[in-house]
């Protein structure tokens, strides 16, 4: 027996909205990714070996779950359309198929199972087709049953949607009170309806109240009231006298003073009603906030070489500038515009200075040549507003690529990655070539970039 | 870059072997089959050992051209790095890939059967 896990984006799309923090098939039921549960009951099941296929970013997911090897069964990844059958998705991974049976498990559901039943040779017997389904969602069988039909009763199996706020709270806490009798969930627990994960420190005077499940790293500070029916993620901090309460806080989150969170999902500094689905953010960091890892670090040799380069190009370019901005500027050669940008950080916009620049005559030319429609943007570098070069600046109206499942989408810059590589001009297409750099590219070889970019556009504005 | 051109169904099959990258880009989008629009191609890129942006534009590039181009080039056998490298770049949504080359040829013919 095999499994072919497969998620289309459209079915998570609204985790994405909520839950910006966390990749959709990482999502935490019970302190447990998500996708962990499904891997689970593929081995249930007797797999020996699962791929994963999605329509949208998949790395997360790889770079959490590896090759499978924790959960002893080999796991690979795929990519697929949102509109593949179960046919095309057996005929794309035909290799992977062979000769075996194989169940597909189609999107973002939680299944509903029992890890005490034998769902193996359940599995093994039945007949092909759908064995369970939900809206959005189905357990299909392909190939001859490997087994005779088994007898006796029924082996309990459902879906439930995850098609927003309300049914992810209604599984974490079906989960949470089924507890580990019937899935198997992190952390430690000397008695039924409280696992307790590593590193945690609890105050004397903190209450816990079962069920409760609290993650990794976790300080619950003097008299906070946990539970019941409390999910604590990883990286939290309860502060002093606050109390939670059939709730979930998701990790990195931290959680103020004298607060009373009730039936809430709190994640980072959001707070979401599960039942209205509706989510205030909180300004005030002491009430609730996020911890986040400061990235400051690792960008700092990139933003350092970015800087030195862009202040090399503004002495050099200064002269040149000097001298034909205010000429084209007073004979109406040079038009400028503001416009809104995406900033680098989600939520944040930086405000850029787009010129146009008559071509036509000789001083024009020469300045287009020297690219000092940019000059501007190169003192941006300095303030590490921009990279030198990066994306191209996304309008504020579009949404913004960084989403978790593509942390690296987006960083605008004085000149891109699809000017240097001269790819076709088409958005698509040139988001493609400048993800590849974000990724691949170090700071100096983004210097000879931001060279063959310089050379390169004049080269494309000619031949446009 | 070794390309070795055979057909099978009515498609022809471009196996790559070697890198994929500045060198040898063009080479790829020079052979006739890819650079033809109307000739439905299976990519096989089993034995690409390394694909920059330049490989990647060439694959990108040769599809837009084609006149079908979500199946005039159809990729199969992908290794892993070659896999990340499609994923990174979510140049992935634009291409029918497939694990096994029979499998890849079977759509592509079934495909261009349908469209004729």
């Amino acid at each position: 027996m095999k499994t072919i896990l497969a998620f289309r984006e459209e079915e998570f799309a609204w985790s994405h909205e909520v839950f910006s923090c966390v990749h959709p098939l990482l999502l935490p039921l019970c302190n447990k990714p998500f996708i962990e549960f499904l891997i689970d009951f593929a081995i249930l099941v007797g797999s020996t070996a699962v791929r994963i296929l999605c329509d949208g970013g998949i790395n997360p997911i790889e770079r959490y779950c590896e090759d499978g090897s924790r959960w002893g069964i080999a796991l690979s990844y795929g990519s697929l359309h949102g509109d593949d059958t179960a046919e095309t998705l057996l005929g794309k991974n035909r290799k992977f198929c062979g000769e075996e049976r194989i169940m597909i498990v189609s999107g973002f559901s939680f299944i509903r199972y029992d890890k005490r039943l034998n769902y193996k040779s359940l599995a093994g017997s039945l007949p092909e087709g759908e064995w369970a389904a939900c809206p959005g969602g189905s357990i299909t069988l392909s190939g001859a049953p490997e087994k005779p039909p088994a007898d006796g009763a029924a082996t309990p199996l459902s879906l439930m949607p995850l098609d927003g706020m309300a049914s992810y709270y209604r599984a974490s806490m079906e989960a949470l009170e089924t507890g580990a009798d019937r899935y198997v969930l992190p952390g430690y627990g000397g008695e039924p309806g409280c696992a307790i994960g590593r590193n945690v420190v609890i105050s004397k005077s903190a209450q816990i109240r079962k069920p409760v499940s609290i993650g990794n790293n976790v300080q619950l500070l003097g008299d906070t009231i946990i539970g019941p029916s409390a999910i604590i993620g990883s990286n939290v901090i309860i502060d002093r006298e606050s109390s939670v309460e059939s709730s979930i806080v998701l990790d990195n989150t931290y959680i103020g003073e004298q607060l009373e969170v009730i039936g809430r999902i709190a994640s980072g500094n959001r707070l979401n009603d599960p039942r209205s689905g509706a989510s205030i953010s909180m300004e005030d960091p002491h009430l609730l906030g996020s911890i986040k890892k400061s990235q400051t670090l690792s960008a700092l040799p990139r933003k350092v070489a970015h800087a030195l380069a862009a202040l090399v190009m503004i002495s050099v370019l200064a002269v040149p500038f000097l001298f034909l901005w205010p000429l084209l500027k007073l004979g109406g050669r040079w038009r400028s515009a503001q416009i809104d940008c995406h900033s680098e950080n989600p939520g944040e916009t930086i405000s850029l200075g787009k010129v146009e620049l008559d071509a036509t005559n000789a001083l024009g030319a020469t300045a287009s040549t020297l690219s000092l429609d940019r000059y501007f943007r190169l003192f941006r570098v300095l303030t590490a507003e921009l990279a030198l070069i990066g994306s191209t600046p996304l309008p504020a109206e579009e949404p913004h690529p960084n989403a978790p499942a593509n942390a690296l989408a987006y960083r605008p810059g004085v000149f891109s990655y699809a000017e240097a590589e001269q790819w076709p001009a088409t958005g698509g297409d040139a988001a493609i070539v400048e993800r590849y750099h974000l990724v691949h590219s170090g700071p100096i070889s983004d210097i000879g970039l931001v060279v063959k970019a310089f050379v390169n556009r004049p080269h494309e504005k000619s031949s446009a | 870059m070794i390309i070795t051109e055979t057909s099978a169904n009515g498609i022809v099959i471009v196996a790559l072997e070697g890198n994929l990258d500045a060198l040898s880009a063009p080479k790829l989008r020079g052979s006739p089959p890819v650079a033809d629009p109307k000739t439905t191609v299976v990519l096989d890129l089993e034995k690409v050992g390394f694909m920059d942006s330049s490989g990647l534009g060439a694959i990108v590039g040769a599809a837009r051209e084609k006149s079908d181009p979500a199946c005039g080039i159809v990729l199969s056998c992908m290794n892993d790095k070659v896999r990340r490298t499609f994923e990174t770049t979510n140049a992935q949504r634009l291409f029918h890939i497939f694990d096994d080359t029979a499998a890849a040829v079977d759509f592509a013919a079934t495909r261009q059967i349908a469209r004729t």
